[in-house]
């Protein structure tokens, strides 16, 4: 990673903008450096989709667990050990089923459950994602490569305010038996957030 | 964004200087996580501190300083009671107070009244045209949905994010049939689901 | 949030903005943008601002982009309507003022050719 991938003048400007701020902000006494370095660490390397699989993975094994993650997501994500800390945004976690598809969108800026999937992909950001996943759900996800039958109903979730919300994937055919670590594997960040299926149990190796 | 949140507390975090300073973010985690208070009010306690001791006792001095005003603010320590316990007197710890909030999220409350809206109710989404800040995306203005979930109380943006106050308000998932946003365009079999405020939405 | 434009902007999934779509995309594709982050991350955990503060400001940088140019990605940079959010709430909160700010750009840009482009050395 460096700043001299996107060469560009305008990134130059905003990258110089940025040192800039840092550097007054860190003279104040206002933020630490290393401080910044830990919150980047964490981010690099703790938070991320491997959150939100456990649950998932948890769910379809448990059917008693899948009520609990749909009923209060933030109680039966806390049984796993999964970190949390002192802001806690709402969770509602919807599920998949024979007859509704869930998507995640935020049509105002980007928001979506950053503690169980990690900080969100450069076309979750997007303009055209986020204006086009509600106008016409079915023609995106199609162009992602996931096709939604016609008789599925198509559930846009627009995350606008505080609450968050995370995908329940269907359990994919033929990984009956197998243990949650094998089963969370197949479980995406993109599978997560609705723009994708989880991964067919007959590739996995292992 | 506010969803990128939560931060895991490490017992070997690196960054601090000293273990006190460790102790000091772990007992604000455990503040917040139980209801004793939140990030919001926590800031203002920094923002009210004496401006010399803002400058002279460190971050974490900060921190220590505010979270002791918060939780003497909120019954938890009696107002003095660290002061004694330091000077070796040792007081009978004063109890919890009876009714202690339960653990919340940062910006969910309790409302005055009890909430409008029903789930099955019919409602349009208000044809707001605000000078600024709103998060009625303008797709769904004017337009009629259902009211599918009543999420509870929550801190609203459009004044809280200009010092304008809280005005804690209901917050209702509302189902919108893709016929009813985009008419003759609209894809069958798709709705969208949008989280409104009470103070976007009327009767239809 | 401007409406998307009849038919819609075309998806860029192969492209150059388009990461792979597993997990294993990196996180910060800047080391700028990752400090940036970290840096409003930093304050918001200190307490200095509630984090609808920010995202407000985010989600008017945003939309001044779209009703610009509407729902399209050409052009569309996050991180600078991140930055530009930040800067804007740094000020309002006294913590940077918008001329301060000139100044230090200022003295970084004059500095000579081949310094550390990783840190910002004091």
């Amino acid at each position: 990673m460096s700043d001299h991938a996107h060469d560009d003048p305008i990134t130059r400007r905003d990258a110089l903008r940025a040192e800039a701020l840092e550097s007054i902000l860190v003279e104040k006494g206002v933020v630490r450096p290393e401080v910044i370095d830990a919150i980047v660490r964490r981010y690099e390397q703790d938070i991320g989709p491997m959150n939100g699989a456990k649950a998932i993975a948890r769910a379809w094994t448990d059917p008693a667990y899948r009520q609990r993650l749909l009923v209060d997501a933030w109680r039966a994500i806390a049984e796993l050990g999964v970190p949390t800390g002192p802001e806690i945004a709402p969770l509602v976690v919807v599920e998949n089923t024979a007859a509704v598809h869930n998507v995640v969108v935020c049509t105002l800026c980007s928001c979506y459950p950053g503690s169980l999937l990690g900080l969100p992909p450069s076309w979750y950001k997007s303009p055209s994602y986020r204006a086009r996943v509600v106008r016409e759900p079915r023609t995106v996800l199609r162009e992602m490569g996931l096709e939604v039958p016609p008789r599925v109903e198509i559930r846009v979730w627009d995350s606008s305010a505080e609450v968050r919300y995370m995908v329940l994937p269907e359990r994919p055919a033929g990984s009956e038996g197998w243990p949650e670590e094998r089963l969370a594997a197949l479980v995406t960040r993109d599978a997560m957030i609705g723009v994708a299926r989880p991964e067919p149990a007959r590739l996995a190796h292992g | 964004m506010h969803g990128f949140g939560p931060v895991a507390v490490e017992p070997d975090e690196p960054v601090f200087h000293a273990p006190w300073e460790g102790r000091v973010l772990a007992m604000l985690f455990q503040a917040v996580g139980f209801g004793w208070t939140n990030i919001d009010a926590f800031r203002h306690a920094i923002e009210r501190m004496n401006p010399v001791a803002y400058l002279t006792v460190g971050y974490y001095g900060r921190w220590l300083e505010s979270l002791e005003r918060v939780l003497v603010e909120a019954g938890v320590l009696a107002p003095g009671e660290v002061d004694a316990r330091l000077e070796g007197r040792r007081p009978p710890p004063a109890p919890l107070p009876e009714s202690l909030p339960h653990p919340v999220s940062g910006y969910e409350r309790t409302a005055d009244v009890p909430p409008r809206f029903a789930p099955g109710q019919p409602v349009r989404a208000r044809n707001l045209n605000p000078a600024g800040h709103t998060r009625l995306a303008r797709y769904l203005r004017g337009k009629r949905g259902v009211i599918h979930r009543v999420h509870g109380a929550f801190v609203f943006p459009d004044t809280n994010a200009h010092g304008r106050g809280e005005h804690a308000q209901h917050l209702y998932g509302v189902r919108f049939d893709a016929g009813e946003l985009w008419g003759a365009d609209a894809e069958p079999s798709a709705a969208v689901h949008v989280d409104l405020f009470e103070d976007y939405l009327e009767p239809a | 949030m401007a409406d998307a434009p009849p038919g819609g902007a075309a998806l860029d999934w192969n492209g150059p903005s388009a990461p792979p779509r597993r997990n294993g995309e990196l996180v910060f594709e800047t080391l700028w943008e990752s400090r940036l982050f970290g840096a409003t991350m930093a304050l918001h955990e200190a307490g200095l601002f509630a984090w609808d503060e920010f995202r407000d400001r985010l989600i008017a940088e945003i939309s001044s982009f779209e009703r610009a140019h509407g729902a399209r990605d050409e052009g569309f940079r996050y991180y600078a309507c991140w930055l530009a959010a930040f800067e804007r709430l740094a000020a309002e909160k006294g913590l940077c003022s918008a001329e301060d700010l000139e100044a230090r750009i200022a003295r970084l840009r004059s500095r000579p050719p081949g310094h550390d482009h990783e840190r910002s050395t004091p």
